[in-house]
Order: structure tokens, then C-alpha cells, then sequence
């Protein structure tokens, strides 16, 4: 049974972290708390969906047109509401996401309903619901399958993004000292609008494996996912990308372990005390960067 | 001279407020209808509103009440006490409210009842199950102002523990709940007559509302190789429930009441949802003419099929609008005619069966239990009779 | 300029003479909504304590909320304490949390201490839901009798319920000038004074001699404290309390109150309050009249907010948020700290 709650915990940690990267390379790069990253996440979900029902298009190239699509809400969203707050106090664009992501929430209830939706079985490979092989007592579904794979590409490909490419060598400046960045000729917008847009598709990715695996979709989803997300960004270091990853399975596995060996009540507070315990032995998350008292 | 703006904008938003309850007396008689319409229950809400609204719809195409047209007022109280609190006291304030179908939950409806027990106004709950309510309903005076024509938490827990036991003979039940009112107090009522019936129970897991991952639960709850799965909850999470189950290799059958009783909860699980049995206030196959075409009429007209929630407020739109035809739009009167209906030969013939109400103004109903086969809701081979 | 001015100065004050009378002449609802104002702007005083004048950012304050309520909610129903009793002794227990909760997280900063106060305030939630046999969990607390005064215990047989909406706008009138006043104080004394100073550079305020600890443990008592009599009040004004209420979403809308109306500033916190909960409830009956249903309230509700801080970043009330820029002691603050840096 061990080995079962671990793989689940496993699974749903690497969800996590999908969407924690994304409030992770935002943070990095403008210091804000992007609220609304939970809200792309759930969109990523509906928008696949109603490619599949309304226009008919296959999984895959669904799930691209649905990433490029969050991509662009992020940069938009970025763009109204978060640009023009630069330079005002940190709070007020944090109050700002928090609106972001009440009118997001509010305008997908109105558009695609409040109640839960299944995702379109018809369109998921059959392999998907089959278990592919059997590990100890452990059976791994083709999605589960996929679900690894993909985390996992996404992972590195991200980390390859971050360290060998221009514009993440960009990025990482621009985390360090906007404004020397922006001296040295980075041209911070757009810096800036990149990182929405990998996040951001990133998310919505997220959604889409999350809506397939559990097979529902709602206007609230975001909510949980994008607290949860939070919570493994900041457990595993706010601004660096390993530790959203790393901060996403350890949340995720001390869920799992949690509600299987203590208390299913306290489910979610064992996540939190976790988080809570390696925050104040190490105050700036497992493998963030000691930022000191800002003077 | 910024602060003096926004003055002015304060100043304006209390002025609206002032005449916003000024509404205009029309030829209408309005009923209110409090309940989720934003926000994680607004799923739920929507079911109520669709039942509500489609009695009305039909007794104003019939020309009304005693020639005037009936009016829903809806309002979004997000399920939470504090927004149910204020609707409440603006509902109670407004004496063109004859009557209240609603709340939708039963914390929104504790929360906003001593408003309506002060101001004198029945509210009638389609869905609120707590067993709690029955006894804070009552003023000072000893008069009931809060009905349901939903049963108590308490009823289908030992109902179903019943049903297990006596009618298809199980021994070994785990049971899942929502960490919620409604949950713990069906599994609260479950765990003491199953025990009563000599069921064994082998796993007792809580999970949280709007959560989606079930797994570690469900995999504690295979360890016990039980022979049933009780999940007392709603559908959008009982659905996964299920669908997780199998998934790990727990084919077992399922049971649930009537959070579960919702034509999603096959969508969203699938073909894992067959082989869930459920209490129901009335079975499709077996009901009455008006029942059929109420649900033909539902399905036309909001594209999906009808749950009891819908039919519930259906019905007990029907109940109010009923006692506003017999006694005009009076809301002690109101009252008095619906309190008045507390023996099974004053029942109110629904198409959710016979409702009428004894002294709390909770509703005594039988109860169906239908089950899940092929992806279709069908009456169960075995039925409950007392 | 001038006589604009001025009529609005006698507006305003003909508004704020006017304010005690609200009851008179308006409906229960209007005065239900009035109240829960006054809850909010309590809470966002006290919210206020920690972002605003310590820059230290509180995403948990509902917690403490929540511990003022629940104390008041099951001393009263099971034990029958006075309301008069509950309210020192959930405002000490609040305070108590809030230093435990603080210590810990004395020499976090930013968003990490952010989360633990988040965590925190789930792990509070938690705890009211599942320890039933204390708390009766989801099920909630009904019936949670009213405030009354009575004075049985002098032994005259008299007594006064709290049965309306009224007595409970006067009691929560008078909580919030009790605060308002208290906070006024502390802001002029030497304790507020370290507090802003902790604000604008922790590190020159300790080598001026403010001692960290002491004065940001003493923000956490203080802030927790003023938190837990909103709760007591809630508790007993509603009269029925559910773990629900004190969910996440509270935090946020207490801080936004507290940004809306200028960060930092004691009539900022109020306006903000009046403003978020009035927006909701001039939402719900405006929209209506305009043909669009109810359930796109928070639609608009979210984009008022964005509208709010795109045009207004420094808060609605950005004069309001100045002020306690402009304030003599600020400036003279600053010159301190700047003069002890450089020399």
C-alpha cells in the first residue's frame, strides 16, 4: 500500500509543480504574487475542451492551440492590468491579481456554466484508461504514463529555456537587477511577456492533464490548484524554478502520506505544517536564495 | 480634493442603497429566492433556480395568480452565512416578499432564519437537510416559519443502513464523507444504524469539498477489502469518487443519498458509476403524468436531465405559489396555510409525491431507491417499503 | 476650489453627525449592511497594524477572527457567559495566538512570512472543522444567543436583549470608535512611531535603538487582539458560525480594504471597508436594473477592483494614503533615519 499512496502522491505533486513554475517565473521576474495563475490554469482546461466539442480538433493539437491561446491571456492580462503598476507599491498590483482572478472565474462560470464538466472521453486515447503495466502492487495507467512524460519534458525543456537560451539568460538578469538588465539593452517588456506566456502555457497544460486524469472540469477549479501551487512555490523557494518543482512533489507526497497514515481530516494541514516547518527552518524556502532584510 | 470624489461616490452608493428596496409596486406578486449563484455551490443553485423557474413560467402561462403574474426574486448569497445574513435581512425588509423558496444550504439557511422568524416570513427549503434547522425554526410565539420539503440528513442515512442490511444482505461497508454538514450528518446517522443492523464498518475517510484527488483515501479504504462503498456527499465529488475507485481496482457497488442523485454524477464518472444504488424522493419510471412531463418539459428546455433538486424546488415553488392562490399574498397567512398542512390527507400532491410537514416544518416523505446500470438511473430490483 | 471645499466639508460632516441616526431612517437591511461595514473596518484596522505599519504582509488575519468568534460562539451557547465577559478574554487569547503565531516568524520576511501566516490561518480553519466535540465542526453553531445587558448580577431583575439590528449598530459603532481612537493613539506614541520606523528600514530602526522583537511581537498581540473582538462581535450578531466563514477569501478581502483605501492609514482602513462592502450590496441591487442577472455581480465586482488600482494604485483615496506621509512626525522620522545612516 505504501508504494501506491507514494506513486499517488508522486502524480499530484508533479501537477503542482506544473502550475507552481508558473507563479515561480513570475515572481522571479516582477516580484508579484500572480493570483490569477490558477484562473489560466482552469481556462487551459475549458479552452481544450470546447476546441475538441465545438471545432472538432484532435487531442494534441487541441492541447497546443489551448497553450497558445493562455499564452497570449497571460501576456494580455499582463499587459492591462499588471504593466501599468510597475512602479506602483508591490501590494497594489497583488490586489490587482486578486481581481484578475475573481473576474476570470466569474466571466468561464458564465461562459461554460457553474457545474462540473467531464472531459470529452471520446477524444483521449484508449490507452490512456488502460493500465499499461503493474509495478509491486502499484498498476500505472497510460495516463499516469503521460502525465511523466510530459511533466517531465516540460521540466527540462524549461530548464534548458531558463539556462541556454537568450532570452532566459534575459530572465534570469532581469530577477537579479531589473534595472542593470535593462541597461545592459534587455528589453524588459518583452522579457517580461515571454515569462507570462511560458508560464501561462505552462498552466494551462496543467489543466488539461488535471481535467484528463480526474475527468471533471470547473469554473472553481483554479482556486484549490492555484493556493496549492502557491504554497509549493514558496515551500520550495519563491523565484526558483527547481524548487516549484521540487516544492510541488514534497507537497504533494506529504498530502498523500498525510491523509493516508494520519488523518484524512487534516489532509490539507499536514501539506501546510510541512510547509510551514521547512519555511521556519530554512526562511527562504528549500532552494531559494537567501534574500535577507530588504532595506 | 480627491478624498472629496470619493466622497461623493460613497455618498451616491448609500443613496442607492437607501432606494434600492423603493422598488415599484407592480401588478406582481413577487416570492424570493435565495441561494448560490456565484462562487463553488453556484452548480447547485442553478438547479434550484431551473426548478424555480419553470413553475413559475407554467402558472403564469395558466394567467398567473388570481389574475396577477407571479415574479421570482432571485438573490446570489454564495452559500456563505455572512452573504445569507444580508439577503436575508433585505429579504425580510421587503414586504412585497410574500414567501421564501430557499436556502439552498443549510448553514445560509440557519444563518439568514432569524430574520425571517423576527419579520414574519415562511422560507421553504427545497435542499436544506441539517437536522439542526428543525429546531431553531420556531419564534418565541411557537410558530413555524421555516418548512422543507427535503428529508433530514438523519432520515436517508438510516434508511440506506437499512437497505444495506435488510434488503441486499452486506456485512463489510466502508464509509467516505464530505467534510461538510451535510456529509457528517448522514454518515453520523449511517454509522449508528448500521451498527444497530450489525454491519461491520471497515474504513471511515473524510475528504474536502471541491477537492479532486481521492486516491489516498480510497487506497486505505482497498486495504480493507470492503464490500461496499458508502459516499455521503455531493455528486460533482462522488462522481470522482468512484471514477477513482476503479481506477485503483475497487469495483464494489456504491452508495450515496440524495447528493449523488444528479444526472452528472454518470456524466463525470462514467462507466464507473454503475452499480451506485441512491435514496430518491421519486422514481421517473413510476411517477404520476405530471411527473413525466415535467421532466419531458425540463429536459427541452435546459438541455440536460432533471435532478431532485430541480424537482424539489419545483415543488416547492408549487407549495407557496399554491397557499398565495388560497390566501393572496399575506405572509402570515402564507404561513398559517402551509403549517396547516401537516396530515397525509392535506398533502400537497407534487411530482416529487405527497409532501405535507409535521410541527418543525420538516417534510414526511417516502423514499425510492434507484441505481445505476448502463449509464442510466433505473428503480432498483429491491425497494424499501415500511 | 474654496467653496467646493467647503460645502463638502459640511456635507461630510453633516454625514458623519448624520451616521449615528442611520437607523431612524432606514430599513433593517440598510443598517445590516451598515454593521457588517463596521465589522470590516475593525478587522482592517487591525489588519492594518501589520502591512501597514510594519510592512510585514498578513495573508492570515481571518484566523484570529475566527478564534474571537468561535470563543464567543461556544462560551455563550454552552456556558452562558455575559458578551461583556467573552469580550477581555477572546481579545487575550487572540492576542496570545497572535504572539504565538509571530514569534516563529519573527526573522522571516516578504512572502515567506506571507505564507506561514496563510498556513497558519488554513490550519486554524482546519482545526474548527474537524475538532467537532469542541467546535460541532461543519455543522456549525446555531443559536448562539444574543448580546444582552442585564443587571441580574447587581440583583435588579432587569434585563435588554440585543433582538434587532439597532442595538447591535450602536455596540458596533461604539467597537469601532474605541479602536478608531485607540489606533489614533498608538500612531502619536512611541510605539507607533516604531512601528513606521520598523517600515521604512528595519535595520536603521534597530540601530536607532527600536528593538525588533519587542515591538513586532507587540504589533502581533495587538493587531490579533482587535481581530478577536470583531469575532466576539460577529459571533453574537449573527448567531450562527460555521468554519466557512473564515475562509481564505476573508484575508484578501480585508487586505484589499486596507490597499483600496491608502496602506498604512487608520481612515483608509474604514473607507476601504465601507467602499468593498458597500460595492458588493450596491451591486447586487443595481445590476438587476440594468438587465443583467444576478450571477454576474462578482464579474463586476473583479472589474471594479482591477479598474480601482489601474487608475488608483495608491488606493482610492490617495490624499488619505498621503497624509501619513506628510505628517510632521514621518518627515522628522525620515530626517532621523537618513541623518543616522549617513553619519
Amino acid at each position: 500500500m505504501f508504494e501506491q499512496q507514494l506513486f499517488n502522491g508522486l502524480t499530484l505533486g508533479l501537477i503542482y509543480a506544473l502550475i507552481a513554475v508558473g507563479y515561480t517565473m513570475v515572481y522571479g521576474v516582477i516580484e508579484l504574487i500572480n493570483f490569477a495563475h490558477g484562473e489560466i490554469y482552469m481556462l487551459g482546461a475549458f479552452l481544450c475542451i470546447t476546441f475538441i466539442q465545438a471545432l472538432g480538433i484532435p487531442l494534441f493539437p487541441a492541447i497546443a492551440l489551448s497553450m497558445a491561446c493562455c499564452a497570449a491571456i497571460g501576456v494580455f492580462i499582463d499587459r492591462i492590468a499588471y504593466k501599468p503598476l510597475r512602479k506602483a507599491p508591490r501590494l497594489a498590483a497583488l490586489i490587482t491579481a486578486i481581481g484578475v482572478s475573481i473576474f476570470l472565474q466569474n466571466i468561464a462560470m458564465i461562459i461554460w456554466g457553474s457545474r462540473p464538466v467531464p472531459f470529452v472521453r471520446a477524444a483521449v486515447p484508449k490507452v490512456f484508461g488502460e493500465t499499461v503495466f503493474t509495478l509491486g502492487s502499484v498498476n500505472v495507467s497510460g495516463l499516469q504514463l503521460f502525465i511523466y512524460a510530459v511533466t517531465t519534458a516540460m521540466m527540462v525543456g524549461l530548464t534548458l529555456i531558463i539556462n541556454k537560451t537568450k532570452v532566459g539568460t534575459a530572465m534570469r538578469a532581469l530577477a537579479q537587477n531589473p534595472v542593470s538588465a535593462a541597461l545592459m539593452g534587455i528589453n524588459v517588456d518583452r522579457v517580461i511577456s515571454f515569462t507570462f506566456a511560458l508560464g501561462s502555457s505552462l498552466g494551462a497544460v496543467a489543466g488539461i492533464l488535471v481535467g484528463m486524469y480526474y475527468n471533471t472540469i470547473s469554473a472553481t477549479m483554479g482556486y484549490n490548484a492555484g493556493v496549492k501551487a502557491f504554497a509549493a512555490a514558496v515551500l520550495g523557494g519563491i523565484g526558483s524554478v527547481p524548487g516549484a518543482m521540487l516544492g510541488g512533489v514534497v507537497l504533494g507526497v506529504a498530502e498523500t502520506l498525510g491523509a493516508g497514515y494520519v488523518s484524512s481530516q487534516y489532509r490539507d494541514g499536514l501539506g501546510y505544517a510541512v510547509m510551514i516547518a521547512v519555511i521556519l527552518l530554512r526562511p527562504s524556502g528549500l532552494l531559494g536564495k537567501s534574500v535577507g532584510q530588504k532595506a | 480634493m480627491k478624498f472629496k470624489h470619493g466622497l461623493v461616490v460613497a455618498l451616491a452608493m448609500a443613496a442607492f442603497l437607501a432606494v434600492g428596496n423603493l422598488v415599484l409596486a407592480a401588478d406582481v406578486i413577487k416570492i424570493a429566492v435565495p441561494t448560490p449563484l456565484t462562487g463553488p455551490a453556484a452548480g447547485y443553485g442553478d438547479n434550484v433556480k431551473a426548478g424555480v423557474a419553470m413553475k413559475i413560467e407554467e402558472i403564469n402561462a395558466k394567467g398567473g395568480v388570481n389574475g396577477k403574474k407571479i415574479e421570482a426574486v432571485y438573490f446570489d448569497e454564495q452559500c456563505d452565512p455572512k452573504e445569507a445574513a444580508t439577503v436575508g435581512t433585505k429579504i425580510a425588509g421587503d414586504k412585497d416578499l410574500v414567501a421564501i423558496v430557499g436556502h439552498l444550504c443549510s448553514g445560509a439557511h440557519l444563518a439568514a432564519l432569524p430574520n425571517y422568524l423576527r419579520a414574519g416570513v415562511a422560507a421553504l427549503s427545497p435542499t436544506a437537510t441539517n437536522v439542526n434547522i428543525s429546531e431553531k425554526g420556531k419564534d418565541a410565539k411557537g410558530q413555524t416559519w421555516s418548512f422543507r420539503n427535503v428529508y433530514r440528513d438523519d432520515f436517508q442515512g438510516v434508511f440506506l443502513a437499512d437497505y444495506m442490511a435488510k434488503a441486499l444482505g452486506l456485512k463489510k461497508v466502508a464509509v467516505f464523507f464530505a467534510n461538510s454538514d451535510y456529509g457528517i450528518g448522514l454518515k453520523d446517522a449511517f454509522l449508528k444504524q448500521a451498527k444497530a443492523n450489525g454491519l461491520t464498518i471497515v474504513g471511515e475517510e473524510a475528504y474536502q469539498e471541491k477537492s479532486t484527488d481521492f486516491t489516498p483515501q480510497l487506497t486505505k479504504i482497498k486495504g480493507m477489502a470492503p464490500e461496499a462503498l458508502f459516499i455521503a456527499g455531493y455528486y460533482a465529488e462522488g462522481s470522482l469518487i468512484a471514477d477513482q475507485a476503479k481506477k485503483l481496482g475497487m469495483d464494489v457497488p456504491k452508495f450515496g443519498a440524495d447528493g449523488l442523485d444528479n444526472a452528472d454524477y454518470i456524466k463525470l464518472a462514467g462507466p464507473a458509476g454503475d452499480n451506485t444504488y441512491l435514496t430518491t424522493p421519486f422514481l421517473a419510471e413510476t411517477a404520476g403524468p405530471e411527473a413525466k412531463a415535467f421532466i419531458d418539459a425540463y429536459k427541452a428546455k435546459f438541455k440536460r436531465d432533471v435532478d431532485w433538486m430541480s424537482a424539489n424546488a419545483y415543488d416547492a415553488a408549487g407549495m407557496v405559489i399554491e397557499a398565495i392562490s388560497k390566501v393572496g399574498p399575506d405572509r402570515a397567512k402564507v404561513r398559517e396555510y402551509l403549517a396547516a398542512i401537516n396530515t397525509k390527507d392535506k398533502a400537497y400532491k407534487g411530482i416529487t409525491g405527497l409532501t405535507y410537514f409535521n410541527d418543525k416544518g420538516d417534510c414526511e416523505k417516502p423514499a425510492y431507491v434507484k441505481m445505476v446500470k448502463g449509464g442510466q438511473f433505473v428503480p432498483a430490483e429491491k425497494q424499501m417499503t415500511k | 476650489m474654496s467653496k467646493n471645499s467647503t460645502a463638502f466639508k459640511i456635507l461630510g460632516l453633516a454625514l458623519l453627525l448624520a451616521f449615528p441616526f442611520l437607523p431612524v431612517i432606514s430599513s433593517e437591511y440598510v443598517v445590516h449592511v451598515a454593521v457588517l461595514v463596521m465589522v470590516y473596518a475593525v478587522l482592517a484596522m487591525g489588519l492594518n497594524v501589520l502591512p501597514g505599519f510594519c510592512d510585514l504582509l498578513d495573508l492570515g488575519y481571518v484566523g484570529f477572527y475566527g478564534i474571537g468568534a468561535y470563543t464567543a460562539g461556544i462560551l455563550s451557547l454552552n456556558h452562558g457567559v455575559s458578551f461583556w465577559v467573552i469580550v477581555p478574554g477572546a481579545v487575550a487569547l487572540g492576542a496570545l495566538c497572535g504572539v504565538l503565531r509571530g514569534a516563529p516568524t519573527l526573522r522571516l520576511s516578504g512572502d515567506y512570512f506571507a505564507i506561514v501566516t496563510f498556513g497558519f490561518t488554513e490550519l486554524v480553519v482546519l482545526f474548527l472543522t474537524n475538532e467537532i466535540w469542541l467546535t460541532r465542526g461543519p455543522l456549525g453553531l446555531p443559536g448562539i444567543p444574543p448580546v444582552a445587558v442585564s443587571l441580574e448580577w447587581l440583583g435588579i431583575d432587569w434585563r435588554y436583549d440585543f433582538l434587532s439590528e439597532v442595538p447591535y449598530y450602536y455596540l458596533a459603532l461604539f467597537m469601532m470608535a474605541v479602536v478608531y481612537v485607540a489606533m489614533c493613539r498608538i500612531e502619536d506614541s512611541r510605539l507607533g512611531r516604531a512601528w513606521l520606523a520598523i517600515k521604512e528600514d528595519p535595520l536603521a530602526a534597530a540601530s536607532c535603538g527600536v528593538n525588533l522583537m519587542t515591538f513586532k511581537t507587540v504589533a502581533f498581540a495587538f493587531s490579533a487582539g482587535v481581530g478577536a473582538a470583531a469575532g466576539c462581535f460577529m459571533a453574537q450578531w449573527s448567531m450562527f458560525l460555521a468554519p466557512d466563514v473564515f475562509k481564505f477569501w476573508e484575508s484578501f478581502l480585508v487586505l484589499c480594504m486596507i490597499v483600496l483605501g491608502g496602506l498604512g492609514n487608520i481612515n483608509g482602513a474604514i473607507v476601504g471597508s465601507v467602499v468593498l462592502i458597500a460595492l458588493g450590496e450596491v451591486l447586487r441591487v443595481v445590476l438587476p436594473n440594468f438587465g443583467l442577472p444576478a450571477e454576474t455581480r462578482f464579474l463586476a465586482y473583479g472589474l471594479i477592483m482591477i479598474l480601482i488600482m489601474r487608475f488608483k494604485p495608491g488606493g482610492l483615496f490617495p490624499t488619505i494614503a498621503a497624509t501619513s506621509k506628510k505628517s510632521r512626525l514621518i518627515l522628522e522620522l525620515k530626517a532621523r533615519l537618513q541623518a543616522e545612516r549617513t553619519g
